[in-house]
């Protein structure tokens, strides 16, 4: 199994452990991952030119077209840009001429031949998960019996539903599942599908803080020791927040981490 | 060459060098870039470079700073990492120059003491320079090259300055080759030092003429005797008393003597035109209008880059006081090279092609930001300049690759952020910022005016066209459902920080006709593009899709209309 | 059965509003393996009241008190009426089922006796309906109370627009005179001048924001055997919120339904999400079928589905039609008429367009419009146009079928999960017998 491995913006620089744990999982459940010269997924242009958005997030995807392989990405952010892409250049043609004409610069073409997906639901693939499954699977040597985990699961990967075709936006249950086999207990808290807040940082402060501590608050009422994340900006807004608390008192880990350790991969390889 | 004329004119050339010299690296601690940088001034930014210089020197980072010497600046390994060819080029030119400048235009002072019975005319001399000579010159062919092959729409700004630099380099190198040639090839350096030596009876002098004319590469026009086999001998005979000690065969300039070759039929035009003189005095020269110059050509990354690289390695990136990250912002202007190697590697310099905004790449940025700290950005009739900058400034995703990137160094993410903090301070912050400025109505009533004379003609289609077609929020019912489910009006309790609209009333003002009045509103540029509203409309409207072309709109619309002015 | 993976299903549902949705729940209890079409947005108007048959014949409009007699009544008087073609046996384990799933998702309902209750409306009316909310039943409790109704408090929050107390309590002064009404400022929302109620929901999941809120309300008690509050108490987590109220005041604490869309129409499609998500119901969101045709595989059908990049083919070997009427978009009205919207089946409708209302609008019998619909056989097989089924396995459920008027008669809910527990038994035996899988 391969795949062209999409880091986007924030991990290689704000969250290496990210890619690391994500490297050292895939790797360990027989995963190849190819790089390619990948840029922005488009995302930040969207307040800016919508032709900027889909021409950013379209090269991506020729470039993986050309690879002839599907793009695997960790964050939840850059899978909606680059399928919300995919849907705008197949809903309006005038837009995808335009596109192409612009791909045509640098000798590509888009054909909407190369998927885009997240670490998640492959990873459920792979360790071979079931709907409602109590038991740990079966890569997992090192069960993390007893730790209570709440999944937040970031907005663009479950939103709107028909883009980011992840799983039942209103009442998702594959984090959950993914969190069971490793062992732990998935905790339901009220917020689980809210917003972390992180979009609303630059022009909004206020406002976005009180998002991510009601969120933080809401879990850790909730009974949960670890929140559990798989979208960099989520993760990266969730420390952010704690950072200026004297003691931080929910801990953040990204789900490539708990799965890494609960395969029992060395802390390190995890970036722990 | 009259002695007191060149020592002059050396003397003048490294005077105005040093001034020079102080003159740019006093601004490593005069400019200013970012806000933090107000708060500090030149003197504890100096205090900060010499208690940071002292920290690294007397502990175990003098390690990572010894490496950094050899690995980074000597070695330029973060340039290997990036691009071979170029670092190749780099490579040539970097050892062939210090060599030169060392062995060859230094060797009254270096090579002399250095090796007993040095003499310019023997080997290995005669190769080593020309070989010198020959890696800088290809360097500069790989340079050039490179700068063709990597071509594109937004190529680093290089300017004049970096071009009369290589242009300064190839003339030094020339004239150098053709004075070496033209000695080779000059019967009259022939005779004058045949003179000197006493070599005036024509019975040896014949011979030595003959010897140095099969042997030697000096074109006589005037040899009266064949070439024998004995003739040559006696010149031989000859040779060895009076020259082999200083002048070995020049055959091993592999450069010049192909050239001296090639001038044998006007070598005597040559003589009689003195070239050897002014070749010399071009020369020489060259050399001390670049030594003068050196502060102000791109000479001068031979100072910055290593320095910069050196203070990268006696401290990891985030550890810097204040004071040194504002002399760190400072030097950074100075040190960039304009190689582009950030520029290639920038996440969103797709964004920046499609955008025709060069400003979103780094080398770009970086000289925006300059010109930023530096206020000529801000002067009048530069606007457009500024808003250009600001927005390559605020869409940049702090990936971090331009850092990563960079060979000499530069912490280029704090430079962009400073440079934001700039911006925001001049009055040209983020689109999401910009609109706080004001309310809704009072951006409706300015579009109302009609001051958006220089909007593009039809954007919308482009832009918003979703916003733009009543199928798409006609069906709206205004249930509330987008309200009850946002989770930015659900927080906005504080009215200090709360939206204005909901989402259900932007979709309303869309069904009235009544755009404008959405496109400054808090609600459409605080929505998290959560997409819950979009999820829940019991009537499919994409509720958050709208909301975002909205902004895309709003960015060009109320940007013709917000009449940003310079700050006087 | 066919494997629940991928595109192709047992049985495919098109439509999420309560009769797609109880199609997809009772699909999949009878193990067969279902793919949902379509977002339940319809559901948010829903009241979270489960109505089965509260009134009967329409043009009397005379409430029972029994729906069971009701339904009875409906079997003589109108058999042609869908909910006639049910066995009440039927109808009784179909809701029994319905509520359970409900509150294996954390939205608990009163136990479901045999007969019809009265719940307080937020103008001020009384509503009757079959299946209560948990969270509402005290009202219901009070209301029909044997000694007469009791003092009670009702509470609402200064800025929610939606919700007067003193409006419910000036319209039932005379008939409730323990009736009092106060009014509080939500805590947190103070500065807030307009309340939505779902925030106020979501607020009330926090432990500390509903502490300060039972504080507010425990010195205005006074002599009230119960407090009413507006629909606020919670989203997804309201059994907790509404326990913590009833906990914390000491006394029986009751909502009070707002005006649609309301928490309870988000309360009761999240629960039937999670229902779906828990039942292994492959859901397709903002997703709408264009195109649905037999295939050449014998006993298969495909169906295309827009909204998609690239589009979708399902493949499935039954399917259902929940599509709704015309705000569910089932049925088309235009100049020619009305018809179905995905197959153009023939719909049972006025011969034209004139007979389609009654003159008055508000006439009690209501218009023929609201009885149009398609015409089915006695397998839930919608006809066409020479009268034979139009295809094989393909059936319909809820308000697109002919012959009631569900919102006169109040049986909406009893409409869709009735019919659509009698379609899915149907498919069961005939997807059964076809003996594929």
């Amino acid at each position: 199994m391969k795949y062209a491995l999409f880091l986007g913006c924030k991990i290689p620089s704000r969250l290496p452990a990210y890619e690391a744990s994500t490297r050292a999982v895939l790797a360990h459940l027989g995963v190849t991952l190819v790089d390619l010269e990948f840029t922005c997924c488009g995302y930040p242009a969207r307040n800016v030119s919508r032709d900027g958005f889909v021409v950013s997030a379209a090269r991506n995807l020729a470039l993986a077209e050309r690879a002839g392989l599907d793009v695997l990405t960790p964050c939840t952010c850059c899978l909606g840009t680059l399928r919300h892409a995919q849907v705008l250049l197949d809903e309006d043609a005038p837009l995808r001429s335009r596109v192409a004409q612009a791909l045509a610069a640098d000798g590509l073409a888009w054909s909407g031949k190369a998927a885009v997906e997240h670490v998640l639901p492959l990873l459920a693939r792979l360790i071979g998960t079931n709907k409602g499954a109590t038991v740990p699977a079966a890569a997992v040597s090192v069960p993390r019996t007893g730790l209570r985990v709440a999944a937040q699961y970031g907005c663009h990967a479950l939103r709107p539903a028909n883009v980011a075709r992840f799983d039942n936006p209103m009442a998702p249950t594959i984090f959950e599942t993914l969190i069971r086999a490793t062992g732990a207990t998935p905790v339901d808290w009220p917020r689980r599908l809210d917003c972390c807040g992180d979009p609303l940082h630059e022009g909004n402060p206020p406002l976005a803080e009180h998002m991510t501590r009601a969120k933080i608050a809401d879990a850790l009422a909730s009974g949960a020791e670890v929140l559990c994340t798989a979208c960099p900006h989520c993760h990266l807004r969730f420390d952010a927040v704690q950072s200026g608390a004297p003691d931080p008192s929910l801990r953040t880990l990204l789900y490539t981490q708990l799965l890494g350790q609960a395969m029992g991969l060395p802390a390190k390889s995890l970036g722990l | 060459m009259s002695r007191t004329l060149f020592h002059m004119a050396l003397y003048a050339a490294l005077a105005l060098g040093a001034l020079g010299l102080l003159w740019r690296m006093a601004a490593w601690f005069r400019v200013r870039i970012g806000p933090d940088a107000r708060a500090v001034t030149p003197a504890e930014r100096v205090g900060a470079l010499f208690r940071g210089a002292a920290s690294a020197l007397f502990s175990r980072r003098l390690l990572h700073v010894v490496a950094a010497l050899f690995l980074d600046v000597l070695l330029q390994r973060r340039l290997y990492a990036n691009d071979k060819l170029r670092w190749l080029g780099h490579l040539l030119m970097f050892f062939g120059f210090m060599l030169l400048l060392l062995l060859h235009a230094l060797a009254p002072v270096v090579t002399v003491p250095l090796f007993p019975g040095y003499e310019s005319t023997l080997a290995p001399w005669l190769f080593l320079r020309n070989l010198c000579g020959a890696m800088v010159l290809i360097g500069i062919a790989l340079f050039l090259y490179g700068v063709w092959r990597r071509r594109t729409r937004f190529a680093p700004v290089r300017g004049p300055m970096a071009a009369a630099f290589i242009a300064l380099l190839g003339f030094v190198l020339m004239t150098g080759f053709l004075l070496e040639a033209d000695k080779i090839a000059s019967p009259q350096a022939f005779h004058r030092m045949a003179q000197e030596n006493g070599v005036t009876d024509p019975a040896e002098l014949e011979p030595l003429r003959a010897l140095w004319a099969a042997e030697y590469g000096v074109a006589f026009s005037d040899l009266r005797q064949p070439l024998t086999p004995e003739l040559l001998e006696k010149g031989r005979a000859v040779h060895a008393e009076g020259c082999e000690s200083c002048h070995a065969r020049p055959q091993s300039a592999f450069v010049s003597y192909p050239i001296a070759r090639a001038l044998a039929s006007v070598a005597g035009a040559l003589d009689a035109a003195r070239a050897d003189v002014w070749l010399l005095y071009l020369h020489v020269f060259a050399c001390f209008v670049g030594l003068a110059t050196l502060p102000f050509t791109r000479f001068y990354h031979a100072v910055a880059a290593p320095v910069s690289l050196l203070v990268d390695a006696a401290a990891p990136k985030r550890e810097f006081s204040a004071a040194a990250r504002a002399s760190r912002r400072a030097l950074a202007l100075d040190a960039c090279v304009r190689c582009g190697l950030c520029d290639t590697d920038c996440s969103v310099a797709p964004l920046a092609r499609h955008l025709g905004n060069p400003t979103l790449l780094p080398s770009h940025k970086l000289i925006a930001t300059g010109a930023l700290a530096g206020g000529s950005l801000l002067a009048s009739g530069h606007e457009d300049d500024a808003l250009r900058a600001a927005e390559g400034a605020f869409l940049c995703t702090d990936c971090g690759r331009c850092t990563s990137a960079c060979p000499v160094g530069l912490d280029l993410e704090d430079l962009w952020e400073a440079g934001r903090g700039d911006l925001a301070a001049a009055n040209l912050p983020a689109p999401a910022q910009w609109v706080r400025a004001r309310t809704a109505s009072a951006w409706a009533e300015l579009l109302r005016q009609g001051q958006s004379a220089h909007v593009l003609s039809d954007p919308d289609a482009a832009l918003a066209p979703l916003s733009a077609d009543r199928n798409s929020f006609s069906r709206c019912v205004q249930c509330q459902t987008c309200t009850n489910v946002c989770p930015v009006v659900a927080h906005s309790t504080d009215p200090g920080c709360g939206v204005d609209l909901t989402p259900q009333k932007v979709m309303n003002l869309l069904r009235l006709g009544m755009r404008d009045f959405t496109l400054g509103s808090r609600m459409v540029w605080d929505c998290a593009t959560c997409y819950q509203c979009q999820e829940n409309c019991p009537e499919g409207i994409r509720v958050a899709d709208i909301m975002v072309e909205l902004r895309a709109l709003a960015v060009h619309r109320l940007g013709a209309v917000r009449n940003w002015k310079a700050p006087s | 059965m066919t494997s629940g993976r991928g595109n192709s299903c047992d049985v495919a549902v098109i439509g999420a509003g309560m009769a797609g949705m109880a199609a997809a729940l009772f699909a999949a209890e009878r193990g067969l393996s279902c793919i949902q079409v379509g977002s339940g947005g319809g559901i948010l108007f829903a009241s979270g009241l489960l109505d089965l048959l509260g009134v009967h014949p329409v043009a009397e409009g005379r409430l029972w008190r029994s729906p069971y007699a009701a339904l009875a009544a409906l079997a003589r008087e109108q058999p042609g009426h869908p909910l006639a073609r049910v066995d009440p046996g039927a109808i009784r384990t179909a809701f029994e089922s319905f509520v359970a799933a409900l509150g294996e998702a954390g939205l608990a309902y009163a136990p479901l006796r045999g007969r019809n209750r009265s719940v307080l409306t937020a103008l001020g009316t009384l509503k009757t309906t079959f299946g209560v909310p948990l969270s509402m039943v005290a009202g219901a409790n009070l209301l029909e109370a044997p000694g007469g109704r009791q003092p009670c408090l009702l509470v609402d929050f200064r800025g929610l627009r939606e919700f007067s107390a003193r409006q419910i309590a000036a319209t039932l002064g005379d008939r409730w005179p323990g009736l009092r009404c106060q009014r509080i400022d939500f805590p947190g929302f103070e500065a807030v001048p307009e309340l939505y109620a779902a925030h106020l929901a979501r607020a009330l999941e926090s432990g500390e924001t509903r502490e300060r809120t039972i504080a507010l309300i425990q010195p205005l008690l006074g002599d009230a055997h119960a407090v009413g509050l507006p629909a606020v108490l919670g989203l997804g987590h309201s059994r907790a919120v509404h326990a913590a109220f009833e906990a914390g005041l000491g006394l029986p604490v009751f909502e009070i339904p707002t005006m649609p869309t309301s928490v309870p129409g988000l309360r009761l499609l999240g629960a039937l999400e999670r229902v779906m998500a828990a039942r292994g119901v492959r859901r397709r969101h903002l997703s709408s079928v264009r195109a649905l045709a037999r295939n050449g595989n014998p006993g298969t059908m495909t169906l295309e589905l827009d909204g998609v990049p690239g589009g979708e083919r399902l493949s499935a070997r039954a399917v259902v039609l929940a599509t709704g009427r015309f705000s569910g978009r089932g049925l088309t009205a235009d100049r020619g008429g009305v018809r179905e919207s995905l197959l153009g089946l023939p719909v049972q409708q006025p011969a034209s367009r004139e007979a389609w209302h009654q003159r008055d609008f508000l006439d009690p019998s209501g218009h023929a419009i609201n009885r149009a619909g398609l015409r089915i056989d006695a397998a839930w097989r919608p006809l066409d146009a020479s009268g034979q089924p139009a295809m094989p396995r393909l059936y319909a459920v809820g308000s697109i079928l002919a012959g009631q008027d569900w919102m006169r008669a109040k049986c909406g809910s009893g409409l869709a999960i009735a019919t659509a527990w009698a379609a899915m038994e149907q498919v069961a035996d005939h997807l059964g017998g076809a003996g594929a899988g």
